[in-house]
C-alpha cells in the first residue's frame, strides 16, 4: 500500500529546494515561500516574505492564496515532518 | 505535515513545487533570518507614541540584507559606496561652491581635485579622520553618513572574513564524523549479515531456534535496527550527503541483510510469546525499510541506487 502512496508522490512532481538557495533568492520576487503552519505558529516566526496557508486549508484557500498554479512555490513546515 | 501539504497542493494542479524539507527548525538553526508578526498592540491614543513599526523592519531588513550578501559583494558594495560619496562630495563643490577644504584652500574642480574627493571619502568611509581635508556646509552631514554607512559594512566584511574561517573548520568537523559514522554503519551491517548467516546455518542443523540461538538473532536484529535507522536518517535528514559510491555498497549491504532477515523471519516460531522482542524488532525494521524507495526519498539519486532503495522497499513486505 505505502507503494501506491509512493507512486502518487512522484506523480505530483516536486523537486527538494535548499536552505541556501532560499537564503539567496530572499529577495526574489519569482519564488513564493508558503508556511503551511497554523496561524499561531506561524505568526511566532517565520522566513521572511512567507505566506501562511495551514495545511488544514489548502483545499479550501490555495486557489485564492496562490492564483497561479506555474508559480514556483517553495514548501515548508515547522521541520522535517 | 509539510510533504503532504506539498501533495495536496500537486493534486490541486500547482506545477512549480518546491519542498524545504528541513523547514523552520533548520532554518532556526541554521541562523536564517525570522520575522515575526507582532501581537496586535493596542490602539495609540490620540495619535501619540507612535512606534513605527515600518523602519523598524525595514532597517533589521536592511542588515539581514547586508548579513545576506557574499564577501565579494560586500566589499563591491563599500568600494562603490566610497567611490559615489566622493564624486558627490567633488560635483558640490562644482556645482554649489561649497565643498571640500585642504589647507585653507578650497578643493578646485579637477581631476586633482576629484582624487582628493576620492582620497577624503576614503579617510571618512573608514573612520581615520586625518583632518588634512575637510568638508564644508552640509557636506559635513553627509560625511558623518558616509562614516555610519562604512563602518557598518566594514563590520559586515570583517565578521564575514571571520565566520568564513569557522564555517570552514565546522565543515571539517562534520565531514570527517560523517565519515566515521558511515564505516561503523557499513562495518555493522557486515556484522550482522554474517550474524544472520550463522543463525539460519544453526536453524538448519538443529531444525529450530533454541532459546539461546533467538537471544542471539534477537541482539542480532536490534543493532541492524539502529543501523537501519541511520541509513533511513541519512536518507531524509542529513544535510551532508555521502557519495554515491559509498551510498551504494551501504544500500547493496542493507539489501543482503533484508535478504536473509526474510527467510529467517518466515522460519521463526510464531506467536509463542517468547519472542516479542524479536517481533518488534522486526516489525520496527519493516516500518523503517518501508519508507526507503527511489521515489519517496526527498533526494533524486542515481538510478542504480533507487533501484536498490526499491527493492529495500519490496523486502519490508515480506518481513513477518
Amino acid at each position: 500500500m505505502a507503494r501506491t502512496e509512493s507512486k502518487l508522490d512522484s506523480h505530483h512532481a516536486y523537486r527538494v529546494i535548499p536552505r541556501e538557495e532560499i537564503l539567496a533568492r530572499l529577495h526574489d520576487p519569482a519564488l513564493l515561500l508558503v508556511n503551511v503552519m497554523p496561524k499561531e505558529t506561524f505568526e511566532t516566526g517565520h522566513i521572511p516574505r512567507s505566506i501562511n496557508l495551514p495545511v488544514a486549508e489548502i483545499e479550501e484557500r490555495a486557489r485564492q492564496v496562490l492564483p497561479d498554479v506555474t508559480r514556483e512555490i517553495a514548501v515548508y513546515c515547522a521541520g522535517p515532518t | 505535515m509539510g510533504k503532504h501539504a506539498v501533495g495536496l497542493l500537486g493534486k490541486l494542479g500547482y506545477r512549480n513545487l518546491r519542498y524545504y524539507i528541513g523547514g523552520m527548525a533548520d532554518w532556526i538553526e541554521n541562523g536564517g533570518p525570522v520575522e515575526k508578526v507582532e501581537p496586535a498592540a493596542a490602539p495609540p491614543r490620540s495619535g501619540q507614541n507612535i512606534q513605527s513599526p515600518i523602519s523598524h523592519t525595514s532597517w533589521t531588513g536592511f542588515l539581514d540584507l547586508l548579513a545576506g550578501w557574499s564577501l565579494e559583494r560586500l566589499v563591491g558594495f563599500w568600494l562603490g559606496m566610497i567611490l559615489v560619496f566622493g564624486l558627490v562630495y567633488w560635483g558640490a563643490g562644482i556645482s554649489m561652491g561649497w565643498g571640500l577644504q585642504a589647507g585653507n584652500v578650497a578643493v578646485k574642480p579637477d581631476l586633482e581635485g576629484l582624487a582628493t574627493a576620492i582620497y577624503f571619502s576614503f579617510v571618512t568611509a573608514l573612520s581615520i579622520g586625518y583632518g588634512d581635508v575637510i568638508p564644508l556646509g552640509a557636506l559635513r552631514i553627509l560625511a558623518v553618513a558616509e562614516g555610519i554607512g562604512g563602518l557598518l559594512i566594514f563590520g559586515c566584511v570583517i565578521s564575514k572574513l571571520v565566520s568564513r574561517r569557522q564555517e570552514e573548520l565546522t565543515a571539517e568537523i562534520h565531514r570527517t564524523t560523517f565519515e566515521d559514522r558511515l564505516d561503523r554503519v557499513r562495518t555493522n551491517l557486515h556484522l550482522v549479515f554474517s550474524d544472520f548467516g550463522a543463525v539460519q546455518q544453526l536453524q538448519v542443523e538443529q531444525g529450530s531456534l533454541p532459546g539461546q540461538v533467538l537471544r542471539r538473532l534477537e541482539s542480532t536484529v536490534r543493532v541492524f535496527r539502529g543501523e537501519l535507522q541511520t541509513v533511513h536518517d541519512l536518507l531524509y535528514r542529513s544535510q551532508a550527503v555521502p557519495d554515491e559510491e559509498a551510498l551504494e555498497s551501504l544500500l547493496a549491504n542493507l539489501v543482503i541483510c533484508l535478504q536473509s532477515l526474510v527467510e529467517l523471519s518466515g522460519s521463526r516460531p510464531k506467536n509463542n510469546g517468547e519472542s516479542a522482542a524479536l517481533d518488534n524488532g522486526l516489525r520496527a525494521i519493516s516500518n523503517l525499510a518501508r519508507e526507503i524507495c527511489g521515489e519517496c526519498v526527498p533526494r533524486n539519486y542515481a538510478p542504480a541506487l533507487k533501484e536498490s532503495m526499491d527493492q529495500i522497499h519490496e523486502l519490508a513486505g515480506k518481513i513477518g
